[in-house]
């Protein structure tokens, strides 16, 4: 018995080396992994310079690891393994109660933190007449410690909410996300599988804003709700690589009054007529149907009557969380400047004398705000 | 005119992997590209030349990472091979012989030296010399460490006549070389595998068994330390001051398991890969943690290099004949040099010598002490020292290993638990299980079960290592982290 499992052993693993060789070397060469959302290694060129500094070698070991036959399902193995072994995380994503998977947030670098409100108090100073809102969102995480795995080591984020505004003051006007969300928390304010907030939580921080600029903010009632997409599996599923779970669904909202809406983005100068991109729906990360994704600088112009606008002109400076609110704003503000921080370079104090705006509404998520170095840039 | 605007690039949020810079044995391009080509090429060839297939594939192996530090590889074993030559010259007279031997070890040790410890040398000149000599900033050729001790151990054998020094070029080079063994050991013996450079025969049974022993290797280093791993990476990140006791025992033993795994587990898929060839390599590791003294660790953990020290330092050196005084001094010169063997810092020094003088206590009075206590005694004081030792290893800036002891010791002023501490424990208490089973000695156990299963037993055992086989794998292909501990040599 032992000669004939020997046998099977030895035929078994060179069988498995040989096909899966084989499989790897018949494989088409791809160059974009949809559902990790990144550029694959390219072929490694042979040349004196890459063999000696190792470079070739490097990208030889990437390259079949990104090309790897049935990689998608092989990670899959691999996190479920890693749950049967009561493993609650996996790549920084923890997989927490009800399908909600969260993103860790350590304890924040409060002199960074100390740093990035003084940027946006700079910012308030070089334009002392105009009205600055600033509106910080919580993530998933902070919102619901409750649906973390059992003692998951978690910071939370309210006493980074309250830093910021203590520190804030009286230098802009502060809307701390947790003040209007937590009241709405049963409700699916966010999404399960990725880290942005629902349609329906951005209406809930509109009419915050719209309150805190003496608007009358759009009734629930007032708009059509539509299920746009419910096979949604986000960023948090795309790290974690979760197996099991009840993708999200994307709501649109639209307003029974509808306004007929440009916009304009000026990275690849290209106007579009619709503030929603389709195409996106398609793909494996679905939230850039929300304003076609990142854009450095946009505009988005409406068409209002005097009587019904607002405010002529607003700037929000913000990272993603903004794109699914931005649409309720329409109704209220004929031109939208868009900028994202991330990405844009110029001063934003500049901007806002260049246009004559006025007005800017900062909306970032507390996440992106503790850590990103590139808040910094809105004391330009 | 400057746009402000910079270029967008997609947000990506996968890990971008740590991508190792050698080839080793756990990564996909070796076992599904590599791997699959060698066993191709040696099998079909005939027997006459199998030798320099193995040589030019290992050539090819070592110089996918090192495509320049070859050279040193390739100087020392020509070296070496020709003062083996001219040792078995018959005209040559003893005080000649003595002077071939001194000039080989010269030339390991020196290449040795200065690619390891120059830097550690001129750094500690500096500091104490308040000179200003430039460092070389020389990165470490891989596998230096293994390969320099592996051709002294062959030119001392010859000159004692164990062996006879290796007439065929090819088969020498093949010796240094042999991929399976050149970068992280176990070190080999000229004299054991004389013989089977000559001539190996492999049957289904001893092919089967390197299967066995390879698809064991790769999932102990993949499947075990590279996950306990991530918990000591995260445990030893954090400031040691911070860590309450029960968590800092915790980190200790993620990271006695990681290296125990990690190198044991490379040993096993070295002694895999030689057993598909028809080599066999002596043990490196049996159960060191199942270790009832420090002597006793030391006769089961990195076997091949106790050995090593022990017939090419110890007993030339005199080892115990030469009386109660210089058996202290020479245990004390081989523990430091074991230390110093591990890298090029004072932390390992230190280990080596910590280790030294508690096999020195333990020669004294310790063992019989240890005798006429309960079993479970000698287990902990054994565990709890190993664990210590550790500390040492894994920090190379003293005061930070000093803090991680005082953190276990609770002279830090933590507390002993906490919520996190709940977290990190029972999220890997079942790998921890794992971990410890597969540490126990259960071979004669599995020795019965397997007689007693009969053909069962190998259809399971058949099963089992297909399952580690394609987990390692689908591990393999999610990986971002999967360092190798001992490639600093």
């Amino acid at each position: 018995m032992k000669r004939i499992t020997d046998r099977l052993l030895i035929g078994s693993f060179a069988a498995t080396l040989f096909l899966l060789s084989g499989a790897f070397l018949a494989r088409p060469v791809e160059s974009f992994s949809e559902l990790e959302n990144r550029y694959l290694q390219k072929m490694p060129r042979l040349t004196w310079d890459n063999l000696l500094s190792k470079k070739f070698a490097d990208e030889a070991e990437s390259f079949v690891t990104d090309h790897f036959p049935l990689r998608a399902d092989w990670i899959g193995v691999k996190s479920a393994a890693e749950r049967l072994r009561l493993q609650q995380e996996n790549n920084s994503i923890y997989k927490g109660k009800d399908g909600y998977l969260f993103e860790k947030f350590p304890e924040p670098n409060y002199e960074k933190v100390k740093s990035y409100v003084e940027a946006v108090k700079r910012l308030a100073e070089k334009h002392p007449d105009a009205n600055i809102s600033f509106l910080l969102a919580p993530t998933s995480i902070g919102m619901y410690p409750e649906r973390l795995p059992w003692k998951a080591p978690n910071y939370p984020q309210e006493k980074v909410n309250e830093y910021v505004g203590s520190l804030l003051g009286d230098s802009a006007d502060y809307l701390n996300g947790f003040d209007f969300l937590r009241p709405h928390a049963a409700e699916s304010i966010y999404y399960r599988t990725d880290h942005h907030w629902t349609t329906l939580g951005a209406y809930y921080a509109y009419v915050a804003y719209a309150e805190q600029m003496g608007w009358t903010a759009a009734g629930l009632d007032e708009f059509q709700i539509e299920n746009v997409s419910d096979t949604f599996l986000g960023s948090f599923h795309t790290r974690g690589q979760f197996g099991g779970l009840k993708p999200d669904v994307i709501q649109k909202f639209t307003s029974l009054h509808p306004v007929d809406s440009k916009m304009h983005v000026v990275d690849d100068n290209t106007d579009y007529d619709s503030l929603y991109a389709e195409q996106f729906l398609a793909k494996k990360d679905q939230y850039p149907y929300f304003l076609g994704g990142v854009h450095a600088l946009s505009t988005i112009t409406s068409k209002l009557d005097a009587d019904q606008a607002d405010l002529d002109k607003l700037l929000i400076v913000k990272d993603s969380y903004a794109h699914s609110l931005i649409p309720f704003l329409t109704k209220h503000v004929a031109e939208i400047h868009v900028i994202d921080i991330r990405f844009y370079n110029g001063s934003i104090a500049g901007y806002m004398e260049e246009n004559g705006i006025d007005n800017s509404l900062l909306l970032f998520n507390t996440a992106t705000f503790a850590d990103n170095g590139a808040i910094l840039k809105l004391a330009r | 005119m400057n746009s402000p605007i910079t270029g967008i690039f997609i947000v990506h949020y996968n890990c971008r992997k740590e991508t190792p810079y050698i080839m080793v044995f756990s990564s996909l391009l070796f076992l599904f590209l590599f791997l699959p080509a060698v066993l191709l090429l040696y099998y079909c060839s005939p027997g006459k030349i199998r030798n320099l297939v193995l040589l030019l594939t290992s050539l090819v192996f070592y110089a996918w990472g090192e495509p320049v530090y070859i050279v040193i590889m390739l100087i020392s074993t020509l070296t070496d091979y020709g003062f083996g030559r001219l040792l078995e010259r018959s005209s040559l007279g003893p005080t000649q012989r003595k002077a071939v031997v001194a000039a080989s070890i010269a030339v390991n040790l020196a290449l040795l030296s200065y690619f390891k410890y120059a830097d550690f040398l001129i750094g500690n000149l500096n500091e104490w010399l308040g000179t200003d000599i430039p460092l070389t900033e020389l990165a470490l050729p891989i596998g230096i460490s293994f390969y320099t001790f592996q051709s002294m151990s062959y030119i001392v054998d010859i000159y004692r006549g164990t062996a006879k020094a290796q007439r065929n070029w090819i088969d020498f080079a093949t010796f240094v070389a042999l991929f399976p063994q050149l970068v992280a050991g176990p070190i080999v013996h000229y004299k054991s595998v004389a013989e089977q450079l000559r001539s190996r025969k492999v049957d289904v049974a001893l092919f089967a068994e390197g299967v066995r022993r390879f698809v064991t290797g790769l999932a102990k280093k993949v499947l075990l330390a590279n996950n306990i791993g991530l918990l000591w990476h995260t445990i030893s990140a954090a400031d040691a001051g911070t860590l309450p006791v029960a968590m800092a025992w915790l980190g200790i033993i993620a990271f006695a398991f990681q290296i125990y795994f990690d190198f044991s587990g490379y040993s096993d898929m070295a002694i895999g890969l030689g057993l598909m060839f028809g080599f066999r390599f002596n043990e490196n590791f049996n159960k060191p943690y199942a270790a009832q003294s420090i002597t006793d660790f030391w006769r089961r953990w990195h076997m091949s290099l106790s050995t090593w020290f022990r017939d090419y330092v110890y007993i030339p050196l005199g080892g115990n004949r030469l009386g109660l005084r210089k058996q202290l001094r020479n245990i004390l010169i081989v523990w430091t040099l074991t230390g110093i063997w591990h890298g090029a810092s004072w932390n390992f020094l230190l280990w080596g010598l910590y280790f030294g003088v508690i096999l020195i206590f333990e020669k004294w009075f310790g063992l019989s002490l240890l005798g006429r206590s309960p079993r479970w005694v000698r287990h902990l004081y054994a565990a709890v020292l190993i664990l210590v030792g550790w500390v040492l290893f894994a920090f190379e800036e003293l005061p930070k290993a000093g803090q991680y002891l005082l953190a276990m010791f609770g002279l830090t002023g933590q507390p002993l638990w906490s919520d996190e501490t709940m977290y990190f424990a029972y999220t890997n208490a079942l790998l921890l299980v794992v971990l410890a089973i597969a540490s126990l000695p259960y071979g004669r156990l599995r020795q019965q079960l397997a007689g007693g299963l009969g053909g069962v037993g190998s259809v399971l055992n058949l099963a089992w290592c297909g399952a580690l086989f394609l987990l390692s794998v689908a591990y393999l292909v999610d990986a971002t982290f999967n360092p190798f501990l001992y490639f600093r040599f």
